[in-house]
């Protein structure tokens, strides 16, 4: 291995290490403050010594937010990811899969599996996954002219798209009357908070996958970014590279859509913060935005049931709050190449 | 599984029951930490006066007013597990039409029993409270409140079957926009066996109105719900009297009414039912000699 191979691989280790560390803190700060008031100290006492502390409260932390926290982490990983993907292959800092409209299309498969009354898992996440599925599909197909990824064409075909997905969401949501509204509504803006241990294991078996599948592109992705023709020279199957990294996505995405709803703007608002931060390599923004994207749900999943004096808001209302004006802001900022 | 064993002596649970949505499971004897999961339950509760071992009830738990004291564990639609499972309940009553599944999955899952009742229409009302009553160790009270049910519904049933009329009702549930109540729905119920004819009736559970509709429709006599509560009323109403020649409103027949007394599966539906068959047949009570009157 070279000199700087290895100190890349160094850089990687260190950069994860640090992450890992701030994902856990995030992590016992997510699994100490719920909805039911107890001491800070007894939770401590808990997560050290299980034995010792109220069991009421050591089922709380345990079976209650331990599967939130975790979900939490787990969907911040793939929103980022997701984000960073779309970022680096469209050449576009805009891009996003809830600004492209692939969570528009899971929801929309989603609510139309709500409305038919199938069980959360397997049959709404399959129809969320066919929703996804249909709208990449249509993305694709609106934006296929010269070129696939042309990336002007594809954000617009996204925003769209989205735009559809909505008067869609809105259409079902008009003709529905009777109490799964409720659940639609909240569910649409994001919410964490009925997941069990059993649907976050079957989550991260689906996800975790796609993060090595993503984590083996890292280095393809920066050739993506010098430019399309630069990548080919180098070596790059545009058409497999685009393929894989658009189908990996979009699978993980839906798969966290159709567990806790649209929340948006997160794999807008870490990617970027990491690019600040340590620049534009994918080696190291890969394990970055999957171990920081997940420290960033979790806190604001923290906030999501922090900030209401009475009852928890659905997490989506923090990460759109936190994300759209950065959007603005990025949208406005002149462009620096 | 684990809290399951510290909530309550686990020689308590020795009845297994099936509830009304098929779901089988094991409950306590005397269940001593019951948590409603929707302010209907809470007012039987009450009405069995087993407010004792109520430790938690939903927002909007309104009635009676001792309800409003108990701790809250978010509203029907959108619970609050993690309140939930902090009072250690060892029963949790929920309602299939209302509560998400998913709550019933994960308080199972975490070793809760929750008891789901499904009332649909008077009938099964009558028998919430009567199974509420065998789950709760108030059989007699229950049988009291049953009884007392059916005889109210029975003298409204020999009124309205004194009379042929049956005036054309329009429920209207929401201002803007305008909505109703279709077939399938208590209302619709509770305004036929008062003796009037839901004009609302069909498929749709909640249909809306435009404007033009309702004017077709020419009701005779017009309902509001206090769901849209004080200004909102005289807004509807002003709404209505630009239509003089409706019958409703020719003869001032527009009335409020309390929504919990039509919208809650409880004791006080049949109070909804007595006071609907007034609003629609005022002249089956004008006989009756005050004593009568409950």
């Amino acid at each position: 291995m070279t000199k700087t191979g290895a100190s890349l691989m160094s850089r990687i280790c260190l950069l994860s290490l640090l992450l890992s560390a701030l994902l856990v803190c995030a992590g016992i700060l997510g699994m100490a403050r719920g909805s039911s008031e107890w001491e800070i100290g007894a939770i401590l006492k808990s997560l050290v010594r299980m034995d010792a502390a109220d069991p009421v409260l050591t089922g709380i932390i345990w079976q209650i937010r331990l599967p939130r926290v975790l979900l939490a982490a787990l969907v911040g990983a793939s929103l980022s990811a997701g984000g960073l993907v779309f970022q680096a292959l469209l050449r576009n800092p805009l891009a996003e899969p809830y600004i492209l409209g692939i969570s528009g299309g899971a929801a929309v498969g989603a609510i139309i599996g709500i409305l038919l009354g199938l069980a959360p898992f397997p049959g709404v996440s399959i129809a969320a996954f066919a929703g996804s599925g249909a709208a990449l599909l249509l993305i694709l197909f609106m934006a296929t002219g010269k070129t696939i990824l042309k990336n002007e064409s594809l954000l617009l075909s996204g925003v769209m798209l989205n735009a559809f997905c909505s008067a869609i969401i809105m259409f079902l949501i008009a003709i529905t009357q009777d109490a799964k509204i409720h659940n639609i509504m909240f569910w649409l803006m994001g919410d964490l908070s009925m997941v069990g241990l059993k649907q976050v294991v079957i989550l991260a078996a689906l996800v975790i996958p796609c993060f090595v599948v993503v984590f083996r592109y890292a280095n393809i992705l920066n050739l993506i970014l010098l430019g399309r023709e630069m990548a080919q020279t180098m070596g790059v199957n545009m058409r497999v590279a685009g393929a894989v990294l658009l189908g990996v996505t979009s699978f993980m995405v839906s798969a966290t859509v159709s567990q806790c709803g649209l929340l948006g703007f997160v794999g807008l608002v870490v990617p970027h913060f990491f690019r600040r931060l340590i620049g534009a390599d994918h080696r190291l923004l890969v394990p970055a935005c999957l171990l920081g994207g997940g420290a960033y749900m979790v806190l604001c999943d923290m906030l999501a049931r922090a900030l209401p004096a009475q009852g928890e808001m659905p997490v989506g209302v923090i990460t759109a709050i936190i994300g759209a004006p950065l959007f603005i802001y990025l949208l406005k900022r002149p462009d620096k190449k | 599984m684990a809290l399951a064993t510290i909530l309550c002596l686990p020689e308590s649970y020795a009845k297994t029951v099936t509830d009304p949505t098929g779901r089988t499971l094991d409950v306590p004897d005397t269940p001593c930490r019951v948590v409603a999961l929707a302010p209907s339950i809470t007012e039987i509760v009450f009405a069995l006066e087993r407010q004792d071992v109520l430790k938690g009830v939903t927002q909007y738990s309104d009635y009676p007013a001792d309800a409003l004291k108990l701790p809250r564990v978010g509203s029907y639609v959108h619970l609050d597990l993690e309140r939930i499972v902090a009072l250690s309940p060892d029963l949790c009553i929920a309602i299939k039409d209302g509560n998400p599944k998913q709550v019933a999955d994960r308080l199972t899952e975490l070793g809760i029993p929750v008891y789901a009742v499904n009332p649909f229409d008077l009938n099964t009302v009558i028998q919430t409270v009567e199974e509420m009553g065998a789950l709760l160790n108030a059989t007699k009270k229950a049988g009291q409140l049953a009884d007392n049910m059916r005889a109210r519904i029975r003298r409204i049933d020999r009124l309205v079957a004194s009379t042929p009329q049956r005036p054309a009702v329009f429920f209207q549930i929401g201002i803007s926009p305008i909505v109703s109540a279709g077939t399938d729905t208590f209302i619709n119920e509770l305004i036929t066996r008062a003796g009037g004819k839901n004009l609302a009736a069909g498929k749709t559970a909640y249909p809306r109105f435009s404007e033009e509709e309702l004017v077709g429709l020419a009701p005779d006599v017009v309902i509001i719900t206090s769901m849209t509560r004080g200004g909102e009323f005289d807004k509807a109403m002003a709404q209505w009297r630009r239509w003089d020649t409706l019958p409703a409103i020719k003869n001032n027949r527009i009335h409020l009414i309390d929504s919990d007394l039509v919208d809650r599966p409880t004791p006080r539906i049949v109070e909804g039912l007595e006071t609907l068959a007034r609003l629609i047949h005022p002249e089956l009570f004008a006989e009756e000699t005050p004593k009568d009157i409950p």
